[in-house]
């Protein structure tokens, strides 16, 4: 035995440095993809050296995005859009004919050409970061967006603000994104949950009546928790009652068990505070369980759903018709810079873009924008370019990247799902019922505690 | 066997393997990574030498490590949020925590064998899982996870980059060194032997139970150490640390590497994360092909990593090397 045991312990040794050499060779040899490393740079011209500095002609954009898992088709849409804003930032077209005032070229940014990586996310915060520190260090990108899941936008603003490279989130709607967890070098485009419960409150009003007692449905994460405090806080100020909550785990798919309490209780509405995969799912059963043709206090009870998306629409099917909920873009919208955009998009793809696909697209001109107008990449003086600046043509309105917080603030859109008979295309889903004003959203700096931290070129 | 050739051969062995660990920084890039790849593979790499001690070993497969990682990470990165920045009070903390949480798990968990060990672990390991994502959310900040904890101090020196990776290649080291030890011990021999028969050992007149119980408790405290490294290094902890998926993928790493090699887990881990790293930034498909390259190891490559140089060796030496005992796996 003991001999044995020797012979393995000399035997170990051996093979430790044939296999180490072996696996060496290999890994150069799959060096030859063609994707070899490119360096990491932090050149100071006029400025002290900070994050990333371009090399030679070309720029690099990292685009990290969900590729695999439950979010893979948001990750899909979001790449699209990136591909295609990197195109007419080198050509020109789309929004660049829109966008007012407008520094871009439509020749590259600052005479560089813009190219691009991309990740995968797996909408897991620790994956996306690695996903992310790779494109920094090996890649050298001078802006990083992507994002389809606010626990990882927030994992990413960290990481951005750590190694002082800009990231522009792209799909979050956690009011922490832009409040608690708030960082200098993260700008979100997208809306938030606080902005739906101001936009969806007068209408659900209008709609239902001042009269009304709601019970919700809470996904069981910080996304939910933002959105069910600023849906109660919002129906509350309508004269709404609130009868009860119930937070959900993240991970159910069988949902009866928390509406059997709904029926139980003298609520007449159901307020689903879910997303994706769990509003499917809490949607469809509460449809099978006839919670609207249910009858309480004399009013038919009703169901919101107060963040949409074309994904979770199409999911869900023929149960959304009627049902009242927000939505940050959709691209059915008149105003010029939409249909440019939707317009390359078809173009491009064959079919319209999504909410997430806008965003991503609009964030990357944005960006771009600033470095033009800031006359260089380096990060301090692009934050400080895109920081209490407003422009518009890229959407309804207008868009302002408030200082205090990074939060975008224009206008938002509450809408209610089609009958499928009144649909002209598997993508025409929702039906914009109000068109909500910026000036009608919004809310004061420090109403969420947070820090946005040091731009980093402070002496 | 004479004790200073036993000293030589351990000397060179840990001589080799620092070379390669403090050099992962410099020559990874020039393989298509980038350098704080080699922080994570290092810290990986201690984790799955961990599991190595309870599975290759021992031969129990657990299928909750992420559990002890997961608890290490969110016990150093908590500290080093609220209460000091001193990288090794959050460390010690953490660690301890995690011990006592092995040995209780240890002592519940042990009682079962083969498949009824690794869905009680895994079972155990979920549970941890959703606590820290909804009960506790309080202090782990939910699914968020723990966010904004500042860069972690070694005695005022400021632990990030290049430091922070000199400090994790040192504990790599003296964790590949302990594990080497205890491989090489006579206890590591018990260990073995509970793998190979444990009901004969237990004729014998041996406490296996003991012998079990402290195999579980070394191995979780690796993993807790992997953990406490982990939020250090990343200065957040995702909730992702303790879902199942990171026990899987803990086992994917060492079946690549060859179970009971100690080095090949190691080995493994850097694999993987390379593969996933480097391949998903080539293709959206690269799920599918670590798949595809997780099976041909298993049909093709039981043994993993370390015994493709034995069975080289075959070939090439007319000194035939008795059946491989680490390629047989699984539980039995």
């Amino acid at each position: 035995m003991s001999n044995q045991g020797k012979k393995t312990k000399t035997l170990s040794r051996r093979s430790f440095i044939k296999t180490g050499v072996a696996v060496t060779g290999g890994l150069m040899l799959g060096n030859q993809l063609g994707i070899g490393p490119v360096h990491w740079s932090a050149r100071a011209q006029d400025y002290p050296a900070l994050g990333n500095f371009p090399v030679g002609d070309k720029v690099v954009f990292g685009f990290n995005v969900p590729q695999t898992g439950a979010y893979s088709d948001e990750g899909a849409d979001e790449l699209r859009a990136y591909e295609l804003a990197v195109e007419h930032l080198n050509n020109g077209g789309g929004m660049l004919a829109t966008l007012m005032p407008s520094s871009l070229t439509g020749a590259g940014i600052l005479g560089k050409e813009v190219t691009f990586v991309t990740g995968d996310t797996q909408t897991n915060p620790d994956a996306a970061r690695d996903s992310a520190r790779r494109m920094i260090e090996r890649d050298g990108v001078i802006m990083f967006s992507g994002g389809s899941s606010s626990a990882t936008a927030v994992a990413q603003q960290y990481l951005a603000q750590e190694a002082k490279v800009i990231f522009m989130d792209c799909l979050t709607h956690s009011n922490d994104t832009t409040g608690k967890d708030r960082q200098r070098y993260g700008f979100r485009h997208f809306f938030n949950a606080y902005m739906s419960g101001q936009a969806l409150g007068p209408i659900l009003a209008e709609r239902y009546g001042t009269d009304r007692r709601a019970f919700h449905l809470t996904a069981d994460y910080t996304w939910g928790h933002t959105q069910y405090e600023s849906m109660k806080q919002f129906t509350e100020a309508q004269g709404w009652a609130t009868e009860d909550n119930i937070m959900t785990p993240l991970t159910t798919t069988d949902f009866s068990q928390y509406l059997t309490p709904v029926l139980n209780s003298d609520a007449d509405v159901l307020v689903l505070n879910h997303y994706g995969g769990n509003m499917i799912n809490s949607l469809t059963q509460a449809v099978q369980f006839g919670m609207r043709e249910r009858e309480v206090n004399g009013k038919t009870m009703e169901v919101v759903v107060p963040l949409y998306s074309r994904l979770m629409a199409q999911g869900a099917g023929d149960n959304i018709e009627g049902i009242l909920g927000t939505s940050n873009w959709d691209y059915k919208l008149s105003d010029e810079g939409s249909q440019a955009f939707v317009t390359s998009f078809e173009a491009k793809y064959g079919f319209p873009p999504s909410q997430a696909g806008h965003t991503a697209y609009v964030q990357t001109l944005l960006y771009a924008d600033a470095v033009e107008r800031a006359g260089t990449f380096y990060p301090p003086e692009v934050i400080r370019a895109l920081e209490d600046y407003t422009v518009s043509g890229v959407g309804p309105g207008a868009v302002e990247y408030r200082g205090c917080d990074h939060q975008a603030f224009h206008d938002i859109l509450v809408v209610e799902g089609k009958a499928p008979s009144a649909r002209d295309s598997e993508y025409d889903l929702l039906e914009t019922v109000k068109q909500v004003p910026r000036a009608e959203i919004g809310y004061e700096c420090d109403f969420f505690p947070g820090e946005l931290g040091p731009y980093g070129d402070e002496s | 066997m004479k004790k200073q050739s036993l000293f030589a051969r351990d000397s060179i062995y840990m001589l080799i393997a620092a070379i390669v660990i403090f050099s992962l920084r410099w020559t990874l890039p020039l393989l298509g990574g980038y350098s704080e790849l080699a922080t994570r593979m290092l810290i990986f790499s201690i984790l799955v030498l961990g599991f190595d001690i309870l599975v290759g070993l021992t031969g129990y497969l657990s299928f909750g490590h992420a559990a002890f990682w997961g608890i290490g990470a969110y016990i150093c990165g908590y500290i080093l949020l609220h209460f000091t920045q001193n990288i090794l009070v959050a460390m010690i903390l953490g660690v301890l925590i995690v011990s006592i949480i092995a040995f209780l798990l240890g002592i519940i968990t042990l009682r079962r064998h083969g498949i009824y060990f690794a869905i009680l672990t895994l079972a155990f390991a979920e549970m941890f899982y959703y606590l820290a994502l909804a009960p506790l959310q309080k202090w782990t900040g939910g699914d968020n996870g723990l966010t904004g904890i500042k860069t972690p101090q070694l005695f005022g020196l400021e632990l990030s980059g290049l430091a922070m990776y000199i400090f994790v290649g040192i504990w790599t080291l003296i964790a590949l060194y302990t594990a080497r030890r205890i491989k090489n011990s006579p206890y590591g021999l018990m260990l073995r032997a509970i793998k190979s028969n444990e009901e004969r050992l237990t004729f014998t007149g041996i406490n296996v139970f003991r012998y079990k119980v402290m195999a579980f408790l070394i191995s979780g405290i690796f993993a807790g150490l992997a953990g406490t490294l982990f939020a250090a290094y990343e200065t957040y902890v995702p909730t992702e640390s303790l879902h199942w998926t990171l026990s899987g993928e803990i086992v994917i790493m060492s079946v690549i590497g060859g179970f009971g090699t100690l080095i090949g887990p190691m080995m493994g881990a850097a694999i993987v994360l390379y593969l996933e790293n480097v391949l998903s930034a080539i293709t959206d498909q690269w799920n599918l092909i670590l798949g595809v390259i997780f099976m041909s190891f298993v049909i093709f490559l039981p043994g993993g990593v370390m015994s493709l140089s034995k069975q080289l060796r075959r070939l090439f030496s007319r000194d035939q090397v008795p059946a491989n005992r680490t390629e047989s796996q699984g539980g039995d």
